[in-house]
């Protein structure tokens, strides 16, 4: 049975103390462009510390959302918040949220390391705090080389270290295990359960449910721009095991 | 503003785009001076009030590639993504316009300055050859080299707006170049009344220099020439910085 309610209600006046306003919250947001309606009407708050998985079919929506959130696009309806706050109105952004839209945000002649010295030069980042990401990603070999020899998945470790420059409390990532190898996948789970159990919230995208259903707590699925539903797998009979079928239900497909 | 100024000189000095423009401009240089100093006759490039035809096309050419690397800031940023970062770390795109500008305007008097360098080795050299007298005074020099890093300056700031404005860089690259070298050249022959006050032409008042000085273009004097292109600039900054602001980007 479909339904469309978002969080239970207990959960959402928890969201309305002004010390834990959530992570995440957008009301009534929409995009169009053109005739099309890319993002209709979504409304949902993300609870702080969750991992939140935001699924749906390609087209969904699903970046362009992930652009109303971080203010790289305006809204045709509707508003979003960070932490309670428009994107661009918050202070030095960069130190509570890390995001990356796109896997190849990158100047090809430029090497990783300068790359992100620009970034940390741009927001009061020391550089000690460059060769830590590039560490913590494990891209040391190739961090002064141009980027134009990079693999995919090495672009995207770039892409997660320009991120993790400041250390957010938030990381949001649209589609980050496309063109990762098998092992790619399975260090990109350990490092998102490794942030989150620090405290801190992913908001994560994907159009694949096998990457994300033993990652995430939560669930929001999107399809043609609407939000069809937003679920706790722990409250989903069957949970992880479950989602796939509800997936497909939802987003009218019969399991083969 | 220092740190993303900072910044953007640090993106300018790690892209390849930066090192291509200017030996692109060593190149082009060394060719326009070369065909200049020897394409002219030597008892014309004895007088003194044509040596600029040689010697002003470092001033034209510098005040060009620095509007490119201006343009090439704001728009391979867009072209390859790169926008993306700069804007989820510094949301203030006004601010992130002009940080660029600053940043251009100084690799503009770089540019500038290089550019005069290579086309007083180059016509010094052909002069020399051909035996013929340099006849621009120290007073000259002073003023071509300093006119000529502002006037580069100031071209880059306008080439940031510009490229802000177009946002694609094939269309900002092809704009710049088809004003500064076709657009301006037709305007100083068929409309000088009008083409003097073009921003190339206000470069070749601020240094002193225009390979067209002499003819029936009457120039600006330098004052003018510099307040012109500080006006362009601003309207420049102004345009490609309410551009930015209300787009979509990403």
């Amino acid at each position: 049975m479909v339904t469309h309610d978002a969080w239970p209600a207990s959960e959402r006046e928890a969201s309305r103390e002004p010390s834990a306003e959530p992570a995440v919250e957008a009301r009534g947001l929409s995009k169009r462009y053109g005739g099309i309606t890319a993002v209709d009407g979504l409304t949902f708050a993300i609870e702080r510390g969750t991992i939140t998985g935001f699924l749906g079919p390609n087209g969904a929506g699903k970046t362009t959302t992930m652009r109303l959130l971080l203010g790289l696009a305006r809204p045709t309806a509707g508003e979003s918040l960070i932490f309670g706050r428009p994107y661009r109105q918050l202070d030095r952004p960069a130190t509570r949220v890390g995001a990356v839209l796109e896997s190849d945000d990158f100047d090809p002649g430029r090497s990783g390391r300068n790359h992100l010295r620009a970034l940390a030069l741009a927001t009061s980042i020391s550089e000690s705090r460059v060769d830590q990401v590039i560490e913590l990603v494990e891209l040391q070999p190739a961090a002064r080389r141009p980027v134009r020899g990079y693999s995919l998945g090495m672009r995207q470790r770039l892409g997660l270290a320009a991120a993790l420059l400041g250390d957010p409390d938030l990381l949001v990532l649209d589609e980050p295990a496309n063109g990762l190898d098998a092992a790619g996948v399975h260090w990109l789970r350990g490092f998102l359960r490794d942030f989150a159990a620090q405290d801190k919230t992913v908001l994560v995208s994907s159009h694949l449910l096998a990457e994300l259903a033993h990652t995430v707590d939560s669930v929001l699925i999107v399809a043609r721009g609407r939000l069809l539903a937003h679920r706790r797998l722990d409250q989903l009979d069957g949970g992880a095991e479950a989602l796939e079928r509800y997936y497909l239900e939802l987003t009218n497909v019969r399991p083969a | 503003m220092i740190a993303q100024l900072l910044s953007e000189l640090l993106k300018q000095r790690t892209t390849r785009t930066t090192w291509a423009l200017l030996i692109w401009m060593l190149a082009l240089i060394t060719l326009i001076v070369l065909l200049h100093s020897f394409g002219l006759s030597v008892s014309s490039l004895r007088v003194a009030a044509n040596q600029p035809k040689v010697y002003g096309w470092g001033t034209s050419i510098g005040a060009l590639f620095a509007a490119l690397l201006g343009a090439l800031a704001i728009t391979s940023e867009i072209r390859t993504g790169t926008i993306r970062p700069t804007l989820l770390a510094v949301p203030n795109r006004t601010l992130v316009i002009e940080a660029k500008m600053i940043a251009a305007a100084i690799g503009g008097v770089g540019i500038g300055l290089v550019a005069e360098a290579l086309v007083c080795v180059i016509a010094g050299a052909a002069f020399a050859v051909r035996g013929i007298h340099v006849a621009i005074t120290p007073g000259h020099f002073a003023q071509m080299f300093a006119g000529g890093a502002a006037a580069a300056a100031l071209c880059a700031a306008i080439g940031t707006g510009v490229g802000a404005l177009i946002r694609s860089q094939v269309g900002a690259v092809t704009a710049l170049c088809v004003w500064l070298l076709l657009v301006e050249s037709v305007l100083a022959g068929e409309l000088p009344s009008v083409g003097r006050f073009a921003p190339g032409a206000s470069a070749g008042a601020l240094a002193g220099m225009l390979p067209s000085a002499g003819s029936s273009l009457q120039l600006a004097t330098p004052a003018a020439g510099a307040l012109l292109l500080v006006a362009y600039a601003a309207v420049a900054l102004g345009a490609g910085a309410l551009a930015i602001e209300k787009r979509d980007l990403g």
